[in-house]
Order: C-alpha cells, then sequence, then structure tokens
C-alpha cells in the first residue's frame, strides 16, 4: 500500500517541488494550502507523515501543530517542519510541541527524501517503460534542461 | 539548560546550515541605538565581504575602488552614522538565503555584483515585495525580469523553460522564492531581538524601478547573476522603530 503524506503549504510552488520529490516513490500525496484545511485533510486521509509550512494564511503551521498534539487520534502522525524560518524562539516552540524532523527552505529534494525516509517506508516505482513519444523529449530531463 | 544550548542543540540535530555570525553579530549591535561604533568597526572589519559592500555603498558615484573617497569603514560610520551598517546588517541574510537558494535549487552559483554593470530591467518587469513590521519596519523588493523568472521557474519546477507560459505560475515561483529569502532574513533580525512578523509577499507586472525608504531608515540596492538571469534586490529598515 502507498505511503500517504501530506503537504500544507500556502505556496503552490512548494506543494509542487514536495510532489516532484515524492514521485519516483510509491507514495499517495495531499495537498493543504492552510492549517485548517491540514487538520481536515489529516483527520480525512490519517496520513503516514505531515510536511508542514509555518507562515500560512488562516491557520499558521504552528496552530495546525498545537491542534494535531491535541487531537488523540491525530496526535501521533510525525510531522516534518518545511519553512524558511529557522530563528531560535519558533525553533524551541515548534519542537517543544513535538516534530520528527525540520527542513529549512530552501532545500534539495534530496535532502527531504532522507529525512522522510528516516519515518516512513519509501519504495521507489518500478522504472517506466522507456519513452518513445516525442513529448518525452529530454528536454524534460534535468540533464538536457538549460543552464541557469 | 539555556535556550541557546539547547537552540544549538536542534540545530545540529536538524542540521541547520551554520548562520552568518558577522551578520548577526553586526544585527544585535545595530539594533541597540547605545552601541559603541568601535565594536561595529571591529565587527565589519573582520568581513571583507560586508568591508566591501559598505564601502561600495558609501562611495555610490565611485567606478571603482581607486576612485573611492571614503577608504576605511571607520571613515565610513563617522560620515554616514550607524545606518549605513544597518543597512548592511539587513542585506546580508537577503544575499546569502539567494545564494544559497540559487546553489540548493538551481543547482548554479549566483553572485554578488555591482549594479552599475547590469542590464537594465526590461520596461514591464515581475516586482515582488514583502513588507515586514514589529521592532523593525521595512520592506524587500525583489525585480526581475519576465524572460529570467520564466528561466527560473522552469528550473525550480523540473520543466523546461518554453513549456513554462502560466504568468500565475512563474510569479508563483517568483514569491516562493522571495518568500524563502524573506524567511531567512526575518529569522536573523527576530534572533538579534528584532521582533516582526512578515506581511504576505505581493507579486506584479511593474514598470516601476523606484524602491522608497522607510521614514528613518536605510536602503540597501544588491544585484545577483547567474550566467542567464539577473536578480534586483533592494531592502529599506529602520531598526528603531517606536510605533
Amino acid at each position: 500500500m502507498a505511503t500517504k503524506i501530506l503537504s500544507v503549504d500556502d505556496s503552490r510552488t512548494i506543494r509542487l517541488i514536495v510532489g516532484k520529490a515524492f514521485r519516483p516513490y510509491d507514495v499517495q500525496l495531499f495537498e493543504a494550502a492552510n492549517g485548517e484545511e491540514g487538520l481536515a485533510a489529516a483527520a480525512r486521509e490519517k496520513p503516514d507523515l505531515i510536511i508542514l509550512d509555518v507562515t500560512m494564511p488562516v491557520m499558521d503551521g504552528v496552530t495546525m501543530l498545537t491542534q494535531l498534539k491535541e487531537n488523540a487520534e491525530l496526535k501521533a502522525i510525525p510531522v516534518i517542519m518545511l519553512t524558511a524560518e529557522s530563528g531560535r524562539d519558533n525553533v524551541l516552540q515548534i519542537a517543544k510541541l513535538g516534530v520528527r524532523d525540520y527542513l529549512v527552505k530552501p532545500f534539495k529534494d534530496a535532502q527531504l527524501i532522507e529525512k522522510a525516509g528516516r519515518i516512513v517506508t519509501l519504495q521507489k516505482k518500478p522504472a517506466a517503460a522507456p519513452a518513445t513519444s516525442p513529448a518525452a523529449t529530454p528536454a524534460a530531463t534535468p540533464e538536457a534542461r538549460p543552464a541557469v | 539548560m539555556s535556550d541557546s544550548t539547547n537552540y544549538q542543540e536542534l540545530a545540529r540535530r536538524y542540521g541547520f546550515a551554520p548562520k552568518s555570525e558577522s551578520a548577526s553579530r553586526l544585527t544585535q549591535l545595530v539594533a541597540r541605538q547605545d552601541s559603541d561604533v568601535d565594536e561595529i568597526v571591529k565587527v565589519i572589519n573582520k568581513d571583507p565581504a560586508l568591508r566591501a559592500r559598505l564601502l561600495r555603498a558609501v562611495n555610490p558615484d565611485a567606478e571603482n575602488e581607486a576612485e573611492y573617497s571614503i577608504e576605511t569603514v571607520e571613515d565610513a560610520l563617522m560620515r554616514n552614522g550607524v545606518g549605513c551598517a544597518m543597512v548592511l546588517a539587513m542585506g546580508t541574510p537577503l544575499a546569502l538565503a539567494l545564494i544559497k537558494t540559487a546553489q540548493t535549487m538551481l543547482s548554479v552559483q549566483m553572485e554578488m555584483f555591482d549594479r552599475s554593470l547590469a542590464e537594465p530591467l526590461e520596461n514591464e518587469h515581475l516586482l515582488c515585495t514583502i513588507g515586514f513590521s514589529g521592532k523593525v519596519v521595512g520592506m524587500v523588493y525583489l525585480r526581475i525580469n519576465l524572460a529570467s523568472a520564466r528561466i527560473i521557474a522552469a528550473e525550480i519546477l523540473g520543466s523546461s523553460p518554453d513549456d513554462m507560459q502560466d504568468v500565475n505560475e512563474i510569479r508563483d515561483v517568483a514569491g516562493e522564492l522571495l518568500n524563502i529569502m524573506a524567511g531567512n532574513f526575518k529569522s536573523n533580525l527576530c534572533d538579534a531581538g528584532l521582533d516582526c512578523k512578515l506581511q504576505p509577499p505581493e507579486v506584479r507586472l511593474s514598470t516601476d524601478t523606484y524602491s522608497p525608504k522607510v521614514p528613518g531608515g536605510g536602503l540597501e540596492r544588491m544585484t545577483f547573476r547567474t550566467e542567464k538571469v539577473q536578480i534586483f534586490v533592494d531592502v529599506t529598515a529602520n531598526p528603531w522603530n517606536t510605533d
């Protein structure tokens, strides 16, 4: 059965990057754009892991984490914080609430996979058959992308 | 165990990259209005990059170092006040965050360079802004040509620039780039005792290249480049906000 991961971030860009990172693995990814949506998705899907941003509209990540840890059914779900904020007070507060790990943006896909892989099983998907259609041009591979 | 020891232990456990000590120390000193100028001078002189940026900023009309009329950090602070060190302290975490973002998410080396050498922005470009308020108030402005933003968005999202036709998607990536920079910037301010909150970032197409200073604050203008991309970042801040 696929590992269920919930990505909670108001940035669509970050949710896309998280999705790209887990694409090679047998992972069912769920997304939420704020803490309120994140709590609802956590209650509905019971993910194996939550990847959580801090600064979000509607409900921020610290509030979501607090409410998650107060909920008997959800409090055991491991959380990795994924945020650009690594200020001392923020980190101390979040660590006290209880997170399994903390990743500071900017980050590499490999760092996220390594941290997630320490918490949940990440099974590689079987390699896809070689593509022959013109849509799968080398330009879509990282090696073929132009230098920035 | 003190909060500071606890934090260091957590930073080790989570694998945080070390922060710039000179930027943190400078921010702490600048945050106190009664700081000893000699101590500020010492911190800046210890960091060649900070020193070079300060001297560049206080000699705006000079084409190169040989034309500098202000040649020492002491002289710069005497003539311009501690405010010029303040913008330096503010700009450093932004610059470091942008360079690190380029290394980790774009796999390229980004360098800061003199704005007078930059190719001018296109008339219509992306303008991303994020304000912050609290003990320190200010604004960060990030400007980038649409073509450059498209290249960056494609690289970050694992696509090709030709496939990046949705301007909203490009705007979203540019906004996140600023968000990442501002988050790192805010952490540095908060650690120096300058608690503040970030406002939501705004991204729009603009023809405006003017970055107004906040009242009582300073402004630093930084320019960055890779082989194909130029990014213009301005930061204005007043760390002595009394509102």
